[in-house]
C-alpha cells in the first residue's frame, strides 16, 4: 500500500497521544485511589455507590439518634434510682411510725420527715435534663409537671411519648410521663404522702386508734404499689438500654458492610493498576523509539 | 531530419522541466491541508508517415492532474459529519459528567446532611440550636441545588454560542464555494483544462464545512458543486448561496434554534433535520440530554420541596401555631409562542390568551415539558418527551400533577404555548422561613376517627391539611355520617362549606349543605382538610374529623413524618429523592461512556477514510525524490539529444565546405 509522509507522522502522533491519555487516566486513578472518578467510568457501579452511601448516611443517622436515646434513657434510670431509694425510705419511716408506743410529739416528727421527703419526691419528678427539659412533663418539657398542694402535688404535664427513630423500623419511646410514674392506676404517691403526713400530725385518742392503724396499714401497701410501679418502669428503661445495645452492634455491622461494598465499587486494585501502568509504559517507550526511527530515514540522505 | 531530431529533443526537455516543476509543487504542498498530489501525463506526439513507417515526432504534456477520489471524498464528508457530532455531543456531555463526578460537594451530600439534620430535628425538636442546624442544611440545600442549576444555564448559554458562531462559519463557507465555483467554471469553460489547486481548496472548505453540519456535494457537469446540509437544505447552488440562521426559538426566547432562510421566508428546523456536525451534536445533545438533567434535578427539587411543605402544615411549630411552608416552589414555566395571534397576526387578536400554569399535584410530576395547542375547538396538550397529546374541550387542565388555566385573553386557532414544569425549579428553590421556631415538629393538626358503634367496614385516611387551613382552622369536630341509598350519601359536614369529591383526576364540587354521593376512595376536600372514605360503610355510620389542639414543645410526631420522607417513595415511578438522583446519575454515566465510544469509533472510521484518501493522494517525499532524479535524468538525456542533432548538423555542414 502507498503510504503518504503524512500518514507516516499522523499515525505515529495519535498512537503516542492516544498511550498518554491512557497514561494520564491511571495516574488519576493511582493518585485518588478510586477507580470511579466520574459516573461514566462506571455507571451502574457510580449510582450504586451513591445507593450505599445514602444508606450508610442513615443508618450513622440512627446512630447518633441512638445516643440521644440512651443518653435520655440514663438520665431517667438514674433519677428512678434516686425515686426508688426515697420511696424505701419511706417505707422504713412508715414501719416505725405504725410503732405504738410513739407519743403525738414523736410522730409529728416523722410527719415532718415523711413531709421533707414529700418535697424531695416533688423536686426529683421535677428534674430536668442536660438540655432544660423537664423529664416527666410528656411533650410539656417548659412546664413544670408536678405542682405542689395541700393534697400532695397536681401533675401539669400530658400523657405524649416522645418517639425517637432508633433503627429503620423501629420508634422506641424514650420518656416516661409524671402520671405513670407517680400517680399510676390511680395510686398517686404524692396524695398518699400528703394524707400519712395529715394522719400522723392528727394527736392520737382511744376514738381514732383503729382508723390511724388502718391508714398506716394502707399507707404501707400503697407505697408497696407504687415502688412496685417504679421498679417496673425501671425494669421497661433497662430492657429498653439492652435493646438498643443491640441495635447498636447490627448498626455497626450494617455500617462495616456499606463501606466495604463501597470500596469493593470504588476503590482501586492498586496491583492490576500499577501494571498497567508500567505495561502502558513500556509501550509508550517503543512506540517513541519507532516513531524516531521511521521518521528519521529520508531518501534525501543519499541524494 | 536534424531538426525533427531537435524538436523531439526539445519536446523531451520540455516535458522533463513540467516533470520537476510538478515534482518540485508536490514536495512544496507535501503538508498542505487537503492537497491532492499531481501527476504530469504526457503522451506519444503524432507520429509522421515516410512511407516506409511512422517516424516518432517526440512527447508531449497532454495535462497536470490531480489524484483524486471522488468517492473517497464524500466518504471523508460524512464520515467528518457523523464524527464531530459525536465529539460535540462528547464535550459537552462531559461537562455535565464532571459536574456530578464530586461526591462531596454535589447534590447528593447536601440531601443526606439535609436529613441528617431532620432526623436530629425529630430526636431534640425542643432544641433551638438543632433547630437552627436544620435549618442552616435546608439552606445549603438550596444554594446546591441553585448552583448545580445554574452551572447547567451556564451549558445552555454557551450551546446558543455555539451554535450561533458555527451557523457564522456555515455561512461563510457557502460564499466561498460559491465563489470558488464561479471561478472553477470559468477556468474549465476558457481552456479546458482542470484548476487543481483550486478544486482542492474547495474539497478542503467542503470538508470543514461538514465539520459544523451534515454536507451532502453533488457535482454538475461543467466542474460546479451544489453542496447540500441536513437532510437535503441547498446551500450552494453554482454561484448562488442561501444562509442559515440561529434564531430564538418562538416558544423560548432564551434557546436558539437553526433556521433556514430562503426567498425571505425564515423556517425554523427541527432537531431531526439537522443531524451531523457540530450544529447536529450541540441540538442533540441540547434536547436529549441537557433538558432531560435539568429537568430531573428540577423535579427532585419541586417534589422534595412540595412534599416537606405538606408535611411542614400537619404540624404545629415551636409557639403551638399550625406549620407553614419551609421551601419556596416556583411555578412552572409558561411560554407563548411568538407566532401566537395578536394585534398585528391575521385574524387580528385584540386581547392575546395568556396562560398559566400550577404545581397541584408533585408527586404525580414528571421530568417533561409540555405543549399547549388550540386548534379551534380543541386544546391539545402533547407530552414532550414521549409525544402523546391529550385533546380537552376547555380550560382549566389538570395532566400530570399541573393545572393549566387561562389567566386572561381570548385563544385563537393555532395559538401555541410551551409549558416547563420543572427546568428552572432549582434555581429559585429558597427558603420561606427564616425563624427555627417555625419548624412544625409537633403534632399533627388534625385527626380522623372511626364511630365507635359502626357496623360497616368503611375506613377513613389521616386527614390531611391544605395550604390554607393554617389561616382558617376548623373551630370545632365534624361528623360525616354514610346514609344507603340510591344514590350512597354523605351528610354532616360543615354547613357553611362545599365540598369536593376528585375521583381518578376528576373532581365534582357540591354546594354547601347538600348531600354528597359516595365514591369509594374517592378524595374528599372541604374546609381546607382532605380525607379518603373507602371500603363499604353500613348506614349511619360515623367517621369524625376533629382539629387538634398544640402540644408541648418536645413533641415531635411530625418531625417522625418529615424525617421518613427521605425514604418514602416520592417521586413518579416510586423512587425515593436519592432514587431519583442515582438514576439520573446513572443515566448521564451511561450517556457519556456511550458517547466516548461512538466518538472513538467514528474517530476511528474518519481515522481509516482519511488514510484510504492519503495512501491514494497524499504525497510521499520518497517517490517524489525518485522522481525528481527520473526527470533530472530525461532532461539530461533530452540535453544530449539535443547535442546529438547539433553535432549532426555540423558533420552536414563541414560536407559542404
Amino acid at each position: 500500500m502507498r503510504i503518504s509522509t503524512n500518514t507516516i507522522y499522523q499515525s505515529g502522533i495519535s498512537r503516542i497521544s492516544n498511550l498518554q491519555s491512557e497514561q494520564t487516566k491511571l495516574m488519576q486513578q493511582i493518585s485518588t485511589g478510586k477507580r470511579i472518578s466520574s459516573p461514566s467510568d462506571d455507571p451502574i457501579g457510580a449510582a450504586r455507590a451513591l445507593e450505599i452511601s445514602h444508606a450508610k448516611s442513615i443508618n450513622s443517622n440512627f446512630t447518633s439518634t441512638r445516643q440521644t436515646a440512651q443518653l435520655k434513657l440514663n438520665t431517667l434510670e438514674s433519677n428512678l434510682t434516686s425515686v426508688t431509694n426515697m420511696m424505701v425510705s419511706i417505707q422504713s419511716s412508715l414501719v416505725s411510725a405504725g410503732n405504738a408506743t410513739y407519743s403525738d410529739l414523736e410522730r409529728g416528727f416523722i410527719a415532718a420527715d415523711l413531709k421533707t421527703t414529700l418535697d424531695g419526691l416533688v423536686g426529683l419528678a421535677n428534674t430536668k435534663d442536660s438540655s432544660g427539659n423537664y423529664l416527666y412533663a410528656g411533650s410539656q418539657t417548659d412546664t413544670k409537671p408536678f405542682v405542689a398542694n395541700a393534697t400532695g402535688a397536681t401533675y401539669a404535664g400530658d400523657t405524649n411519648k416522645l418517639l425517637l427513630q432508633v433503627d429503620s423500623s423501629r420508634q422506641m419511646a424514650v420518656n416516661l410521663t409524671g402520671d405513670e410514674v407517680f400517680q399510676a392506676g390511680g395510686n398517686d404517691v404524692f396524695t398518699q404522702l400528703q394524707d400519712l403526713v395529715n394522719l400522723l400530725n392528727t394527736p392520737l385518742t382511744a376514738g381514732n386508734q383503729a382508723a390511724f392503724s388502718a391508714g398506716i396499714a394502707s399507707g404501707i401497701s400503697n407505697m408497696q404499689k407504687s415502688l412496685d410501679n417504679v421498679l417496673t418502669v425501671r425494669a421497661g428503661i433497662g430492657s429498653k438500654q439492652n435493646e438498643l445495645d443491640q441495635l447498636d452492634i447490627s448498626g455497626s455491622d450494617l455500617d462495616l458492610q456499606y463501606s466495604k461494598s463501597l470500596s469493593d465499587i470504588q476503590d482501586l486494585d492498586f496491583a492490576s493498576a500499577l501494571s498497567d501502568l508500567s505495561k502502558n509504559q513500556t509501550i509508550m517507550e517503543a512506540a517513541q523509539k519507532s516513531f524516531v526511527k521511521t521518521t528519521s530515514l529520508s531518501l534525501f540522505n543519499f541524494i | 531530419m536534424a531538426s525533427n531530431i531537435l524538436n523531439i529533443g526539445k519536446s523531451a526537455l520540455a516535458a522533463a522541466q513540467i516533470g520537476i516543476s510538478t515534482t518540485g509543487h508536490n514536495i512544496a504542498n507535501a503538508s498542505t491541508p487537503g492537497y491532492s498530489r499531481q501527476v504530469v501525463v504526457q503522451a506519444a506526439a503524432q507520429a509522421q508517415n515516410y512511407g516506409y513507417g511512422y517516424v516518432g515526432q517526440g512527447t508531449e504534456v497532454a495535462s497536470v492532474t490531480r489524484i483524486y477520489n471522488d468517492i473517497l471524498a464524500a466518504q471523508a464528508v460524512r464520515s467528518q459529519s457523523n464524527s464531530s457530532s459525536a465529539d460535540t455531543y462528547l464535550s459537552q456531555m462531559t461537562s455535565i459528567n464532571d459536574m456530578l463526578s464530586d461526591s462531596t460537594a454535589g447534590l447528593n451530600p447536601a440531601m443526606s446532611d439535609f436529613f441528617g439534620a431532620v432526623q436530629q430535628l425529630s430526636t431534640n425538636p425542643s432544641d433551638i440550636a438543632t433547630r437552627q442546624t436544620m435549618l442552616s442544611y435546608a439552606q445549603s440545600l438550596s444554594s446546591r441545588l441553585q448552583t448545580t442549576n445554574n452551572r447547567l444555564n451556564e451549558i445552555r448559554d454557551s450551546v446558543n454560542t455555539q451554535i450561533s458562531s458555527s451557523v457564522n462559519v456555515v455561512n461563510t463557507y457557502a460564499k466561498q464555494i460559491a465563489s470558488l465555483n464561479d471561478v472553477i467554471e470559468k477556468a474549465i469553460s476558457a481552456n479546458g483544462s482542470t484548476p487543481n489547486d483550486l478544486m482542492d481548496q474547495r474539497d478542503q472548505l467542503v470538508l470543514e464545512l461538514s465539520k459544523q453540519i451534515k454536507t451532502t456535494v453533488v457535482s454538475q457537469g461543467q466542474g460546479g458543486y451544489n453542496v447540500y446540509v441536513g437532510n437535503g437544505l441547498p446551500l450552494v447552488v453554482g454561484k448562488d448561496t442561501f444562509n442559515i440562521l440561529a434564531t430564538p426559538s418562538p416558544t423560548d426566547p432564551s434557546r436558539l434554534e437553526v433556521a433556514y432562510q430562503s426567498n425571505d421566508k425564515v423556517t425554523v428546523l427541527g432537531n431531526n433535520s439537522l443531524p451531523g456536525g457540530v450544529i447536529g451534536g450541540l441540538l442533540q445533545f441540547r434536547s436529549e440530554s441537557l433538558d432531560a438533567v435539568q429537568n430531573q434535578i428540577g423535579q427532585i427539587a419541586v417534589v422534595l420541596g412540595d412534599t416537606f411543605n405538606t408535611q411542614l402544615k400537619q404540624g404545629f411549630d415551636l409557639d403551638g401555631s399550625a406549620g407553614t411552608a419551609l421551601f419556596n416552589i416556583p411555578d412552572p414555566v409558561v411560554n407563548a409562542s411568538a407566532y401566537n395571534s395578536g394585534a398585528t397576526t391575521t385574524p387580528a387578536n385584540a386581547n392575546p390568551a395568556e396562560v398559566a400554569a400550577k404545581i397541584i399535584d408533585a408527586k404525580a410530576l414528571t421530568t417533561s415539558d409540555y405543549k399547549l395547542q388550540y386548534d379551534g375547538t380543541s386544546y391539545n396538550v402533547t407530552r414532550v418527551s414521549d409525544s402523546t397529546t391529550q385533546s380537552f374541550t376547555s380550560l382549566p387542565i389538570n395532566i400530570d400533577g399541573i393545572a393549566i388555566s387561562q389567566t386572561s385573553g381570548t385563544m385563537l386557532a393555532g395559538d401555541n404555548f410551551l409549558i416547563k414544569p420543572t427546568q428552572n425549579a432549582a434555581s429559585k428553590f429558597t427558603l420561606a422561613i427564616t425563624d427555627a421556631r417555625k419548624l412544625a415538629v409537633g403534632g399533627s393538626i388534625l385527626s380522623a376517627n372511626t364511630n365507635v358503634a359502626n357496623t360497616g367496614a368503611g375506613s377513613i385516611s389521616s386527614p390531611v391539611a391544605s395550604s390554607s387551613y393554617a389561616s382558617s382552622p376548623l373551630a370545632s369536630p365534624f361528623n360525616v355520617t354514610y346514609n344507603a341509598g340510591a344514590p350512597n350519601t354523605l351528610t354532616g359536614f360543615i354547613a357553611t362549606e362545599p365540598v369536593t369529591v376528585t375521583s381518578n383526576g376528576t373532581s365534582v364540587t357540591y354546594a354547601a349543605g347538600t348531600p354528597v354521593t359516595f365514591t369509594n376512595g374517592a378524595t374528599i376536600t372541604t374546609a381546607g382538610v382532605s380525607f379518603v372514605l373507602s371500603g363499604t360503610p353500613a348506614n349511619g355510620d360515623q367517621f369524625t374529623i376533629s382539629p387538634k389542639t398544640a402540644t408541648g414543645p418536645s413533641d415531635n410526631t411530625n418531625g417522625l413524618l418529615l424525617a421518613s420522607l427521605q425514604s418514602a417513595d416520592t417521586i413518579t415511578g416510586n423512587k425515593s429523592y436519592s432514587d431519583a438522583f442515582g438514576q439520573m446519575v446513572n443515566g448521564v454515566g451511561n450517556k457519556t461512556r456511550e458517547l466516548s465510544i461512538l466518538s472513538k469509533s467514528e474517530g476511528q472510521v474518519l481515522e481509516q477514510v482519511n488514510a484510504a484518501i492519503q495512501s491514494e493522494s497524499g504525497v510521499n517525499l520518497y517517490e517524489e525524490g525518485t522522481n525528481l532524479i527520473r526527470y533530472q535524468q530525461a532532461y539530461q538525456a533530452a540535453g544530449k539529444m539535443m547535442q546529438i542533432a547539433s553535432q549532426l548538423f555540423d558533420v552536414l555542414l563541414q560536407l559542404g565546405t
